[in-house]
């Protein structure tokens, strides 16, 4: 399917250097709506949905944030730390304002890590974009499943 | 024949759409010359048809701004009592209820097609687009840097401690277009020839991307300013400052001017960080300890290592901040850093006595 107009202009907000150094796609070729469309799917297969892995997320944050850089337990295990940042960026896919920088580093019981910002919840829970693979905060729906338990 | 013949229609038919659009521009776009008035006092005669913000910045009245137009930072908010038109709707994510019903607008959406009254802060006069040299670039631990920027035109820069300029990142690598961040100035007011910033890494960040891996000792570099309105009273109550990371910035450019005054005022500066390696200037600060009788300084570790043999203050800034104030009544409390730490310590704070009109804070979000 041929990507639209709008889709293109989201792309080109999502590109290193639009709104970030580094931003929202990493490696990945696909078209955004291909990316959350795959990324709903593997959610479904993991037994979960990108809403309720948004939900957890934003949990992990209000918590990360309130330890203001200490790292933090949470009630499943995981240990969560917080790294302020000066500075908002605003969403790229447009009209969501803008969203405090910095980053939540949360590690699983068995030692894996995923690194996400307070813009990463937005883009999952409203926009069902978990960002391109290869991306610094690409959130893989199973790889958080597995995280969540 | 035909593909010729082909070619020549459609070749015509584009430079025929290309003539009308330079006509519509010139007679339809036109808007001739439009009056800005700022502050019912200075008047400014412009071409119409740029946007708010480029037009008063092409006339050297400067509003910050991070996003260099494109509406996405914010931050170029401007009053706009008549001429600005319909709200649109690439402003309206950024424009809170207040602001909209304080006709406050975002300056880089709004086009200038008929005269405008405006009103910004008078301080806004003072901004000036100054071009200089990297003098010094020092690490100042693995993820702060301190810049140094000889002034070249112009050569002098006026502040007040507490200020902050918007330096500009260049076009590099896959940045196609200048974006201009916000850092404090951290060197004293009377070093006038001279700013420095203190800058810590953003994991991708456009501008700190380019200050640690681009940037070198020689090289020149554009900033305006100087902006903000976060500076101390001039009263003689006793002081709390808190910060962490690059939030030291302010309070550094402070520090230095109080010693260059001998000021007697009371001051303790809770500094936290997570471990002994985030620590820096302290040998500088301890040294102004000796000069300064009110001033103390109270580095706080989070999570100290065991190699930091650290037997200074330990825990959440809040909670030193806790311990450290006994009894606020009377007192200020300055702070710079994440809106998280403001709005803990400000909650602690009010606790102790330093209630909200006596708190001043530089918030990084």
């Amino acid at each position: 399917m041929k990507e639209t107009p709008g889709e293109a202009r989201i792309r080109e907000r999502m590109k290193p250097g639009v709104l970030c150094a580094d931003g929202f796609l990493g490696d990945d070729r696909r078209r955004v709506g291909e990316i959350i469309d795959a990324d709903r799917a593997a959610a479904e297969r993991a037994g979960t949905t990108l809403d309720a892995l948004a939900d957890r997320l934003g949990g992990v944050l209000d918590a990360a944030v309130a330890g203001l850089g200490g790292r933090v337990e949470l009630p499943g295990g995981q240990t969560a730390v917080w790294r302020e940042a000066m500075g908002r960026i605003p969403c790229p896919f447009g009209g969501c304002g803008t969203f405090p920088k910095g980053e939540v580093e949360l590690t699983g019981p068995g030692g894996e890590t995923v690194r996400f910002t307070p813009l990463s919840v937005h883009l999952l829970a409203e926009h069902g974009f978990a960002q391109g693979r290869g991306s610094r905060y690409r959130l893989e729906p199973a790889l958080l499943a597995r995280l969540f338990g | 024949m035909a593909t010729l013949t082909a070619v020549a229609v459609v070749s015509g038919i584009a430079g025929a759409l290309a003539a009308l659009l330079v006509l519509a521009e010139r007679f339809i776009a036109n808007y001739g010359e439009c009056r800005i008035t700022i502050n019912g006092e200075k008047t400014l005669t412009v071409p119409g048809g740029r946007s708010l913000l480029e037009s008063l910045a092409a006339e050297k009245v400067f509003i910050p701004s991070a996003c260099g137009g494109r509406g996405t930072c914010s931050y170029c908010k401007v009053k706009i009592l008549e001429g600005g038109g319909p709200l649109l709707p690439t402003e309206l994510p950024l424009l809170s209820e207040s602001d909209r019903a304080g006709e406050v607008r975002i300056s880089c959406q709004v086009k200038v097609r008929n005269d405008l009254r405006i009103e910004i802060p008078e301080e806004l006069f003072n901004v000036r687009e100054y071009r200089g040299v990297v003098e010094r670039i020092r690490d100042l631990t693995h993820d702060i840097k301190e810049l140094r920027i000889r002034l070249v035109e112009p050569d002098a820069i006026r502040f007040t401690a507490g200020q902050y300029i918007q330096l500009r990142a260049p076009a590099y690598g896959e940045q196609r277009e200048p974006v201009y961040r916000a850092y404090s100035i951290s060197s004293p007011p009377s070093d006038g020839g001279a700013v420095e910033l203190i800058i810590r890494l953003v994991p991708g960040g456009i501008c700190t991307t380019w200050v640690f891996d681009h940037l070198k000792e020689g090289d020149e570099v554009v900033f305006n300013g100087p902006y903000g309105e976060f500076r101390l009273t001039d009263s003689d109550a006793e002081m709390v400052w808190v910060a962490g990371g690059s939030g030291m910035a302010p309070f550094w450019s402070m520090v230095r001017q109080m010693a260059e005054h001998g000021s007697q005022r009371t001051c303790t500066y809770l500094f936290g960080a997570l471990t002994k390696k985030d620590l820096f200037l302290v040998d500088e600060l301890r040294e102004l300890e000796d000069r300064l009788p009110g001033f103390r300084f109270a580095p706080a570790l989070s999570k100290p290592e065991p190699g930091d043999e650290w037997d200074g203050e330990t825990g959440l800034i809040t909670e030193v901040a806790d311990r450290a104030v006994e009894q606020g009544t009377g007192a200020e409390a300055y702070l710079c850093g994440s809106g998280g730490m403001i709005k803990a310590a400000c909650a602690v704070l009010e606790q102790k006595g330093i209630g909200a009109d006596r708190t001043f804070y530089d918030s990084f979000t």
